[in-house]
């Protein structure tokens, strides 16, 4: 199947940039710290009973500068250098249908968002070590991460696929998110908030702690899943108008 | 295996193609030839399927670009204006990507970009990067992406665009070279070009197609098939016009600059064949002046041209 072959050039394209390497430390380096901090914080006999992974995933808001910040610049390039560049003429013009490009970028830049959270998986293995882990509670972390991360990823190639500028691409889905995430925030300033609200199916604060608590609500990934779907849909759209208006 | 009818696009307030139509049969190489801005470049991107016309069919090797665009992408090999390509991957490496996503299978995929790097003589380069190419190789590197996939039909916008002479002789000799075996659209608003390797011209100016036949037809044709002869004569009197005004079989002299004083040059424009040039040299004769010159100038199909498309613009 070509797509695999637009795939694997998507993927690899990530590490021609050194925008790639400076993602891998930046987010290597933040885990790093928060990891630091919260087994420092842990080890106080005072500190409240609590699991350290836990606390990496969405404990902080550490966790939400990584996601938030970091996707757009994982997909600013995506269709922007494409079209910048000319690119996008040879690539639309070989047999590949226009889902099939935005699903190979789409995929790659999940891909490459898998990669940026590798190193994390030295922490339960360290932690291991020490203390007895509960498994359980860390996949779900995981789970969630990788959840809000391919919604993200969807809305940033969307971004993408607005400009044929890498910079104002960032900002465009830097500016969505950001909005997505904010949202969500209000619903702790409402007071006592139904679990019923809308505000509380958006609040992605608490949906990443009820995942690192090992808390799996299926209405959490079905908000993924269909801003995803959205977002993708919408960036079809957009390559295909472009088809039209030139 | 090209049929194009009624093909008009717009982008908002500008109409770059109006109304276009025209067929291509298998094994002609056509050159599409056309000031910039003329709609070259978007006639060829809706062919490819990159746009999408307003109104209009295209059909290509018995598909409808619109209905049927991967079976037509399946056929083409396009190389766009400005050769677009991937300034970080290696040459061997883009190839490979290229020839991957054009669905040549895995197992005869080598030996396809081995060949085509081959034939565009890009094979000392296979292990550089793309961005640190010269020009002409890159522009090579494109070729060879079209190529990649032994398409039947060959899509080439401006393909010399910016090649020193050297390059331009070997890209055109490759052009006729892969005319042979397929069909091959190419366009250019470099004459010569378009005169060395195509078997028939379209020129389009405006959106419109204004002309089109084989080079010698649009030369024949050119002012009612006259021939340009060109005379230089010592002419102190200055008499000399009105005598070759007088010889039957010549339709108009124009006076040109002098290339030294006492010296003439006329250009006389004439019935074809050579009785006129005859009688030309006889009232030379008979009327007293030396002729020192006299050259049969060939039409180039820059006259055509220039004549269609400067009568065009007089047109309302």
């Amino acid at each position: 199947m070509n797509v695999f072959a637009q795939l694997k050039r998507e993927f690899a394209a990530f590490f021609y940039s050194p925008i790639a390497y400076v993602l891998l430390t930046a987010a290597a380096v933040l885990n790093g710290v928060v990891f630091l901090l919260v087994i420092d914080f842990l080890s106080d006999p005072r500190a409240p009973h609590g699991a350290a992974m836990q606390m990496l995933f969405g404990g902080t808001i550490f966790f939400w500068i990584i996601v938030i910040v970091l996707t757009p610049l994982i997909t600013m390039r995506s269709l922007a250098e494409e079209r910048h560049s000319g690119t996008l003429e040879t690539l639309l013009t070989a047999p590949i249908s226009d889902v099939q490009v935005v699903l190979a970028k789409y995929l790659a830049a999940v891909g490459f968002y898998v990669v940026l959270w590798l190193p994390t998986l030295a922490y339960p293995l360290l932690l291991a070590s020490y203390s007895d882990l509960d498994l359980g509670p860390i996949l779900s972390g995981y789970l969630g991460t990788l959840g809000v991360g391919m919604m993200f990823a969807a809305v940033g190639l969307l971004g993408s696929s607005l400009t044929r500028n890498q910079i104002v691409a960032a900002l465009i889905s830097f500016g969505a998110i950001m909005v997505m995430f904010v949202i969500g925030i209000f619903d702790f300033l409402g007071g006592e908030t139904s679990p019923d609200s809308v505000l509380h199916y958006v609040n992605l604060w608490t949906h990443m702690e009820e995942f690192g608590r090992g808390i799996v609500d299926t209405r959490h990934l079905a908000y993924y899943g269909s801003v995803s779907l959205f977002a993708l849909f919408a960036t079809v759209q957009i390559v295909q108008l472009r088809r039209w208006r030139g | 295996m090209i049929r194009v009818e009624h093909l008009t696009k717009r982008f908002a307030a500008i109409t770059a193609v109006n109304d276009v139509s025209f067929e291509v049969s298998p094994h002609e190489v056509i050159g599409f030839l056309g000031p910039n801005g003329a709609g070259k470049s978007t006639t060829l991107k809706v062919l490819t399927g990159y746009h999408t016309a307003t109104s209009g069919t295209v059909t290509v090797d018995g598909h409808d670009v619109f209905v049927e665009p991967e079976a037509v992408k399946r056929v083409i090999g396009y190389l766009p204006e400005n050769v677009p390509l991937y300034p970080e991957m290696r040459v061997e490496e883009y190839l490979d990507y290229r020839a991957a996503l054009k669905r040549v299978p895995r197992g005869r995929r080598r030996a396809a970009v081995d060949s085509t790097m081959e034939r565009c003589r890009i094979g000392d380069v296979r292990r550089r990067i793309i961005g640190q190419l010269s020009k002409g190789y890159r522009q090579r590197v494109g070729l060879a992406d079209a190529l990649v996939a032994d398409p039947k039909l060959l899509v080439l916008d401006e393909p010399t665009i910016g090649l020193d002479p050297n390059q331009i002789r070997q890209v055109r000799e490759l052009i006729v070279e892969l005319g042979k075996e397929r069909t091959v659209i190419l366009s250019s608003h470099i004459l010569p070009e378009v005169e060395a390797a195509c078997t028939r011209v379209l020129i389009i100016d405006k959106g419109r197609i204004v002309g089109q036949g084989r080079p010698t037809e649009l030369r024949a044709g050119l002012k009612g098939g006259a021939a340009i002869i060109e005379v230089e004569v010592v002419d102190r009197g200055g008499a000399a016009r009105g005598v070759l005004e007088g010889i039957p079989g010549v339709r108009r002299v124009e006076p040109g600059e002098s290339p030294e004083p006492g010296l003439a040059v006329l250009t006389v424009e004439a019935e074809p064949g050579a009785a006129v040039r005859e009688r030309i040299f006889d009232a030379a004769v008979a009327g007293g002046f030396k002729l020192t010159g006299l050259r049969v100038r060939s039409v180039s199909l820059e006259d055509v041209f220039v004549q269609i498309t400067t009568t065009e613009e007089a047109a309302p």
